[in-house]
């Protein structure tokens, strides 16, 4: 950091009133579109710097809900003159430092009582959460280069977290924490490897996201939290997947891996899954072999080596069963039959299948091979309707052959006599 | 054989029928180049008894209300014995029924046959297509799936721009504001009541001008007809009539049993209309150019401008054996090429993707 830089920040740090609310004319009535000086000054001056700030105003939640620029910088938004509206023994404090500016935004966000009259349905702890988080413990530290509010929300034209445009609306997050944790070189100074996003990208959670437009699908923010980002510890990391994937967390939680990987001090989830590139899981990942996940801990002769070939065995003959069941279904259904109830066995089949596949979760080859008896009996279930909808279709060819036929001879027929009879 | 002379002897005495046959001995249909153009007409009424046929079929197991509509079609085409052969022939000759309307009609048109006398045979068969039309859209709506549903809701909108009856027909179509159970009811009692009476009464109508005035030969074409001899009516040309309804039939059981028509998904009335909704493809030459025309042209909407081109253009159609008066005729015949290309090649766009 330059000395030359840090003397007139800190100054200015020392003049703010930081902590304290803005004065009663930097504020309107909640709800009011703000009405100050400061924008129809800045609005026309040349420099790009100073005018944009205003020009974002109108659309700022802050200034949309009546809390003037001098609710932040200070100042006398009322006035005309420059040296008044400005006027430091006025509460102007001009361009925050960046080390000032969680402080000055808690000084509203963190006073309940003061959010209730502005916004009553957002949290007031993203101060005290941001203390907890690495960013604000390394700025605490004096390292000013980490996130503070404004990285995340913008300065002006700051929009509220439910619109689209924001830059933390759930499909626009990703590129905003992105923007500093895509950069390896700058992530190589926190000891960080800087690709996490680029891994993210690749995960069933981005395609959701991206794909599906599922606003739910799990972000950056879901698994580190927002405002208290923090990188989920060893013995968190089954906490926060289980917050969506309960029925895996629960079963997992009953498997003789829960301790072993306790005692080995191994994530739970991360171990099989990986954190931020988590793609799409496939039967083939069970297993000792080369690609396989069960050999990270076990190798054969074990009993875990037992499991994982009965519990991968069991679900490839069970999936392919199923997918066997689907293909003649479809090709009965491309025939033009109705196969609406083989569709309903298949519907179980499938789901005992993703039940046999959650079932993993226990190590127990028991427990999977039931969910898989009953895909089987139900995707049987849809062979058999497809068996009867294919002898109806050969069904239907041998008649419309014979009725072809019958037509075809009445013609001839036809066709003779009037032959005969034209001679 | 004899109680079947007894029969004949016995209705002869009460209705004096022998006339008819001794007409129909001494009807003669004349042949020329086009006179294979003759077999488009009785194809279309082999279709249309067919029509008759398995829709009366259909009608009992099909329940017009948009709780059951649906169901009742699912339980015919999987339940019943033979029901998805009935529905699918349904469906199909419907289909082919009207196209072979519209080969009957443009061949009829082509040949100038709706000149003097026979202006009163070209208006019922005006009607009787715009009647098939009806059918097509009516039934179109009953199985009461999403597309039927959506299409009609569309196709129904189009009405109420019609300037000052159009709110009003609308409602009277609808049975409301929009497309419900009510419209269902409606299209039921349209399709199997009022246009089968309507129909049934018009083709009357229509086969008896047919006999009375005999078959039409273009002027053009009078020499060639009169240097090659005659076809006797029965047996000959009923003969060749029945190779062609053959024919007709063998289409239409290969296309019902290789094409069974879908079902679809039951109509949602709370669902977003999906995407690519079309009318059936005899509507499809209005619909398309309907939404390429811009929403306003002149300070007139666009639609409401495509619907009267299209009734004007209808008017004329209707009105050709009046128009159509000596030297014009190179024009009018010009006017029918146009036409059908215009209507080819718009339904084959549309059906093939390249119009959206």
């Amino acid at each position: 950091m330059k000395t030359s830089w840090l003397i007139p920040t800190l100054f200015v740090v020392a003049a703010t009133p930081i902590g304290a609310l803005p004065s009663a004319t930097a504020v309107g009535a909640p709800g009011k579109q703000a009405a100050d000086r400061c924008t129809a000054c800045h609005s026309g001056l040349d420099e790009a710097r100073l005018k944009a700030p205003a020009l974002a105003a109108d659309a700022d939640v802050h200034h949309l809900q009546g809390v003037t620029c001098a609710g932040c910088h200070g100042g006398d938004p009322t006035s005309d003159d420059i040296a008044t509206a400005m006027d430091p023994a006025r509460g102007f404090v001009g361009k925050f430092p960046r080390a000032a500016i969680p402080e000055m935004c808690g000084s509203c966000h963190s006073n309940a009582t003061f959010m209730l009259s502005y916004a009553p349905n957002i949290p007031t702890d993203q101060l005290a959460q941001y203390r907890t988080s690495k960013h604000g413990q390394a700025l605490a530290k004096g390292e000013i280069n980490v996130a503070v509010c404004t990285s995340c929300h913008d300065a002006h034209g700051v929009l509220p977290a439910s619109d689209a445009r924001s830059p933390v609306y759930p499909s626009r997050i990703v590129e905003t924490c992105g923007a500093c944790h895509g950069n390896k070189a700058l992530m190589a100074r926190y000891g960080i490897k800087g690709d996490e996003v680029a891994e993210y990208k690749r995960s069933v959670h981005y395609a959701a996201l991206t794909t599906k437009n599922d606003l739910s699908a799990p972000t950056c923010k879901s698994c580190h939290g927002a405002h208290g980002a923090t990188p989920p510890g060893v013995s968190s990391v089954s906490n926060v997947c289980g917050t969506c994937h309960l029925t895996q967390r629960e079963k997992f939680d009953l498997s003789p891996h829960k301790d072993a990987f306790a005692a080995l001090e191994q994530p739970a989830c991360e171990s099989c899954h990986s954190n931020h590139a988590i793609v799409r899981p496939t039967d083939d990942l069970i297993g000792v072999g080369p690609g396989q996940v069960c050999g990270t801990c076990h190798s054969a002769p074990d009993a875990g080596t037992m499991v994982a070939s009965t519990i991968a065995s069991t679900l490839t003959t069970t999936s392919s069963a199923v997918g066997h069941a689907q293909q003649r279904v479809d090709r009965a259904s491309r025939a033009g039959m109705l196969m609406d109830d083989a569709v309903v066995k298949l519907e179980e089949a499938n789901q005992a299948l993703v039940v046999a596949r959650v079932e993993i979760h226990t190590a127990k080859a028991t427990a999977v091979a039931k969910q898989s008896n009953q895909a089987l009996v139900a995707s049987g279930a849809a062979e058999k309707l497809a068996a009867t909808a294919e002898a109806e279709i050969r069904f239907r060819r041998t008649g419309l052959f014979v009725s072809l036929a019958v037509i075809a001879i009445a013609m001839l027929a036809l066709i003779l006599k009037i032959r005969t009879i034209e001679r | 054989m004899r109680w079947l002379r007894a029969l004949w002897q016995f209705l002869d005495d009460r209705l004096e029928l022998q006339p008819l046959v001794d007409f129909a001995e001494h009807k003669e249909v004349p042949q020329y180049r086009h006179s294979w153009a003759y077999y488009f007409g009785g194809l279309t009424f082999f279709f249309f008894c067919i029509q008759v046929a398995t829709g009366i079929l259909l009608l009992l197991y099909y329940r017009p209300t948009a709780e059951a509509a649906f169901e009742s079609v699912q339980f015919i085409v999987t339940r019943v014995p033979f029901g998805w052969l009935v529905r699918s022939i349904h469906s199909w000759s419907a289909n082919l029924m009207i196209l072979a309307a519209f080969c009957h009609m443009f061949s009829v048109y082509l040949l100038g046959a709706y000149n003097k006398p026979r202006e009163l045979t070209w208006w019922s068969g005006f009607a009787l297509l715009g009647l098939a039309m009806g059918f097509g859209f009516s039934g179109y709506l009953l199985p009461w799936n999403e597309l039927s549903f959506f299409a009609t809701r569309v196709g129904t909108d189009m009405v109420s721009k019609l300037p000052l009856a159009g709110p009003w027909l609308l409602k009277f179509l609808r049975g409301g504001e929009d497309v419900t159970g009510a419209t269902l009811t409606r299209f039921f009692g349209f399709h199997v009541a009022v246009l089968p009476m309507i129909t049934t009464m018009l083709i009357g109508l229509h086969l008896a001008l047919i006999q009375r005035q005999g078959m039409h030969v273009p002027t053009r074409f009078e020499a060639e007809a009169r240097s090659r001899r005659a076809l006797p009516f029965l047996p000959n040309f009923v003969m060749r009539e029945g190779v062609a309804w053959l024919a007709g039939l063998a289409i239409l059981a290969a296309l019902a049993a290789f094409f069974p028509w879908e079902l679809g998904v039951k109509a949602d009335p709370f669902a977003s209309a999906p995407a690519g909704i079309k009318p059936e493809w005899y509507f499809l030459f209005m619909f398309e150019a309907l939404k390429l025309i811009p929403a306003h042209v002149l300070g007139v909407e666009g639609e409401l401008l495509g619907l009267g081109a299209f009734a004007v253009a209808g008017l004329v159609w209707f009105l050709v054996p009046v128009l159509d008066r000596g030297l014009r005729r190179r024009g009018f015949a010009i006017l029918g090429w146009l036409a059908l290309a215009y209507i080819v090649a718009m339904t084959l766009l549309s059906l093939f993707g390249v119009l959206k």
